[in-house]
Parts: C-alpha cells; structure tokens; sequence
C-alpha cells in the first residue's frame, strides 16, 4: 500500500531533520512552499471532497477522512519538531543574554562589595567588561 | 611564588541553586584554600544570594533560573575576565566536595601533568554510594563513547581543574543537567591532557536529598542524544 511509504517518508524525513542541522534560506523557503501546497491541498478538499476519496484510494486507504488523519498526524509531528528546534534556539539566545546582564550587574555588586578593583571615580559611563588579554 | 603558594592565580566557581543552610559554611571553607570563589545563583528562591553576599566570595545573579550547566559558564566567564587566573575549579555547593582533593588536583594541575583533573567517586574504594545511583552514574558512562575513549569513569562529578587554556575554549550549551556529558565530550575532541583522580564524596543526608535523583538520568540521556548531532 501507498500510503505506508508516504508516512514512513515522512517520519525518516521528520527524524532527518531531528538529527540533522537543517537551518537556513533552503529550510526557510521548504516551510514557505509546503505551507501554500497544504493551502491549496484544503482548497481542493473542501471544494471537492471526493477527490480526497479518490486520491486515498490510489493509496490504498479506504476513506478519504482517514487520509487527512494520517497526514495531520505527520504534519503535527513536523510542527511540533520545528517549534521544538525553534524553542531551544531561543533559549539560547536568552542564556547569552542573561549572562551578559548577570555578569555586568555582578560586577558592579562585587566592586561595590570591594572584591574588585574600584575603578576611576566620576565614570559617568558603565565601564564595559574588561578582558585580560 | 607567593601567587602560588597562597593560590591567588585560582579561581573556585560554584553553581548555588537553594543552598542557604549550607552555602554560606561551604564557602567559608574553600575561601580558608582559595581565596578567589565566584558563586553564581541560579535565580533561587531561598535566601542563597544573601548567605552568599555574607562571604567574602563573589556573587553573580541569574535574574532566572537557567540550570546548573549555564550557571557553571557564567561563573567561569566571569572569573575567566578578572586578572590572573590561570587555574579554574568546579565545586559543588551542597559541601559534598572535599577541600584537600581540590587541593590534590590542583597540585596535578600546576605540576603540568594534565590541563584538566577530573575528580571520580569510582577510581578509589569511594564510600557508601548508593548502589542503584552507582548503576545509574555507570549507565551514562557506558553510554557516552566520548566517556569512553578518555577512559573515565566518571562523566558526572562535579569536582574539576581546568587550566586556563582549557577554560577560554569551553563553551557549555547544554543549561541543564547534561553539561557534565558536554565537558567530557568537548575535552575528549580537544588536545587537552585529561587526568582522573579518586575523590571523596561526602554523601550528607543533606547532598542525598538535594543530588541527582536516578530519574534526572532519562533527562539526560535525552538531552544528550538531541544535542547538536553533525553539527
């Protein structure tokens, strides 16, 4: 049957892109494309329901209906992947940036404290982290 | 050298989450050995941060909680931009670390056997640990190839000596639990001399209650098996 090798496609593409870094302009403009064909897809579907029927068929799957539940399945898989990715690539982000704060802020605390060298008085401008080397 | 001898070129970095009962006494008794520590408290809710101010060692403040391995970065990016560290210790804040096997490993360190010294509960007849968290720490040993090839026997002790070197290149991603797995992994890739020393682990019922349950293990497989894989 059809249908097993669309949605076994589908989960070595989903684990493909679990594995693999696939970021970028290509990803990006993949997203784009499959979002206007899932568009144009429900076009068709709602318009002409049987069609689905026909299509699930040549599959070799009874029901149009079960058809959209197999590939919804998929594509929440895919969704969620992508969210996934997109979530940690932000914690990231928001790990650099609060360190960077928390690192100034201490900083000034420690000086303050008198564990770190005072720095010339009147500085009007915060100093900027000073690296050794 | 004075610089040496009174260990003013190392830094002792500690990740302090919900520690107020004992941080404040742990502190005190590292600062006796190192007088650089640089504790980071990761957003606790307890008065950590104030038990910390109280010490004579340094205090930097997640605003969030962000995990025991971004706070180990931020402590070692903050020590790392002070003068004249050349030297970076690890340490766990519940005071399941001894002083003297820091001490011992730094001695390692400075002797130019090894950039890095590792400390593991296995190498030596390491008393009462529990056994199913012995099974569980060996698990993810026998897990990790990286692990394996440095010959460790232990990829989660928090006790380590870094060189300077060493520390600049390191860049931990992994926020939580997993960033033991990550140093191991990152130390195997580099040229760095990896050396593991038998330490003591002092199993309080304080550090029982507050150390890495058996489940925390699934978490960190997972991390690890999601990580940056081919990149």
């Amino acid at each position: 049957m059809w249908i097993k090798v669309v949605l076994l496609g589908a989960m070595v593409l989903t684990l493909l892109l679990f594995v693999r870094r696939w970021y970028g302009v290509k990803m990006q403009a993949g997203k784009r494309v499959a979002f206007f064909a899932f568009i144009a897809a429900n076009a068709v579907a709602i318009v002409r329901p049987d069609d689905v029927t026909w299509v699930a068929n040549r599959l070799g799957v009874g029901r149009g209906a079960d058809l959209v539940l197999y590939l919804l399945v998929a594509a929440f898989v895919l969704a969620m992947l992508n969210t996934y990715l997109r979530f940690r690539e932000m914690d990231r982000r928001y790990t650099e940036l609060t360190r960077t704060l928390a690192i100034r802020e201490a900083e000034l605390v420690n000086r303050e404290r008198g564990l770190l060298p005072a720095h010339h008085e009147h500085a009007t401008v915060l100093p900027t982290v000073t690296v050794d080397d | 050298m004075p610089a040496e001898t009174q260990n003013h070129d190392v830094w002792v970095v500690i990740p302090v989450f919900n520690e107020a009962q004992v941080i404040a006494s742990v502190v005190e008794d590292v600062r006796r050995t190192f007088p650089n520590v640089v504790c980071v408290d990761d957003g606790s809710r307890d008065h950590s941060a104030d038990e910390i101010a109280k010490t004579g060692a340094h205090l930097v403040r997640h605003p969030v909680n962000m995990g025991q391995g971004a706070s180990l970065q931020t402590g070692l990016s903050y020590a790392l931009a002070r003068d004249g560290g050349r030297f970076f210790i690890t340490f766990d804040a519940d005071g399941q670390h001894r002083v003297e096997d820091a001490v011992a490993m730094l001695r390692l360190a400075r002797g130019g056997a090894a950039d890095v010294v590792l400390g593991s509960r296995f190498l030596a007849q390491s008393r009462d640990i529990p056994r199913i968290k012995r099974a569980m720490l060996r698990t993810v040993v026998a897990l990790s190839p990286t692990a394996r090839r440095l010959r460790l026997t232990d990829a989660h002790n928090g006790l380590r000596v870094l060189a300077r070197p060493v520390a600049e290149q390191l860049r931990i991603t992994m926020n939580g639990m997993a960033h033991a797995s990550e140093i191991v992994t990152f130390l195997a890739r580099s040229r760095a001399r990896v050396i593991e020393v038998p330490v003591t682990i002092l199993y309080t019922d304080y550090s029982m209650a507050k150390g890495q349950s058996v489940i925390n293990g699934v978490n960190i497989l997972f991390d690890l098996s999601v990580r940056q894989r081919g990149g």
